[in-house]
């Protein structure tokens, strides 16, 4: 897992898009594994009553799939500064989750090079997830 | 998707009373385990993230971090409560009993029983290492008055979380906004 070169990064490069087939294995997963024991996401019979079709993955889950699509592109040596997103639909099971998103700027300070990434995550319904992102990265290239 | 608004007497002067509070009575939630590698290892599975500073000794010592990290978007789980199963239902899905969030009170008992997070922007200063313990202070941001939404009338409530280190360091801010809502079942 190479990361990549700072000083190579343009603006408008695309982020290398990941996919998800969600089910709601996937979506209970996330859920235990943020310890988010919400019934809405492991509990489709309580999903309903809450006005909910299915269970439907929670919002740490969302963030963390974000944080995968950023470091799977960008690698093991850039660092999640910031991140931020705002839920649209909900993602239940059967659906494809699609991130995908570009450069939108690329600074440095003095001891670190930065990434700005404007980034959508779309489902079945329309979109799921829109955020911005901000990626460190070493100056002098990969270790 | 907010277009009228309504007013429900009372209840705004009780919850604007509540904005810069802290969200709950008891103090920082601190972390029921330190940053662990079996966490990050469930974590990693269930996101299937093969980021190998997570989980690889070589890999972490090898790369700008020079040992294994936590993945950053862990931050806010790892001072989640551990939850009391029993009840969950029956508390509207709270993880833990009493103790809960003064806000979220109010609002439940005025009926906004459904919740539905919309927005999480985190600020991570620095990464965390095995061992580590955090805790979390989190305040009552802002509440908005009710609002007809897709999904009943609802609220939107806005808190603002800071976790610190075992030294009171910030590592991380975390501003996250839910909609409390009255859910509307289709007849």
């Amino acid at each position: 897992m190479r990361s990549l070169d700072w000083s190579e990064i343009r603006v408008g490069d695309e982020v290398t898009p990941l996919v998800i087939d969600v089910n709601a294995t996937v979506i209970a997963a996330g859920a235990i594994a943020t310890r988010d024991f919400m019934p809405v996401h492991h509990d489709r019979e309580y999903a309903n009553v809450q006005g909910a079709p299915d269970i439907f993955m929670n919002i740490l889950s969302d963030t963390a799939y974000c944080s995968r699509f950023l470091t799977d592109w960008a690698g093991p040596d850039a660092r999640v500064a910031r991140i931020a997103i705002r839920l649209g639909v909900p993602v239940f099971p059967g659906h494809t989750l699609t991130y995908t998103g570009s450069v939108s700027a690329v600074w440095r300070t003095e001891d670190e090079g930065f990434v700005d990434i404007e980034f959508t995550a779309v489902d079945d319904l329309g979109e799921h997830v829109s955020g911005t992102a901000t990626l460190g990265l070493p100056l002098d290239g990969p270790t | 998707m907010a277009n009228d608004e309504v007013t429900a007497p009372g209840l705004d002067e009780q919850l604007q009373a509540l904005v810069g509070q802290p969200i709950g009575a008891g103090g920082p939630s601190i972390g029921p385990d330190p940053v662990n590698q079996p966490m990050i290892r469930h974590w990693a599975a269930a996101f299937e993230d093969a980021n190998p500073i997570y989980t690889d000794p070589v890999a972490g010592a090898a790369s700008r971090f020079g040992e294994i990290v936590a993945p950053p978007l862990m931050l806010q789980t790892w001072t989640m409560a551990t939850p009391k199963i029993t009840g969950i239902r029956e508390r509207g899905g709270s993880p833990v009993e009493g103790g809960g969030a003064e806000v979220l009170r109010l609002l439940d008992g005025a009926g906004f029983v459904g919740t539905l997070a919309t927005n999480s922007e985190f600020e991570i200063l620095r990464y965390l290492r095995l061992g580590e313990r955090v805790s979390a202070t989190t305040v009552v941001d802002a509440i908005s008055r009710e609002k007809r939404t897709r999904l009943g009338p609802g609220r939107f409530l806005t808190w603002v979380t800071t976790y610190v280190d075992d030294a009171g360091a910030v590592v991380g801010v975390q501003t996250f906004r839910i909609l409390k809502f009255k859910p509307e079942v289709p007849a």
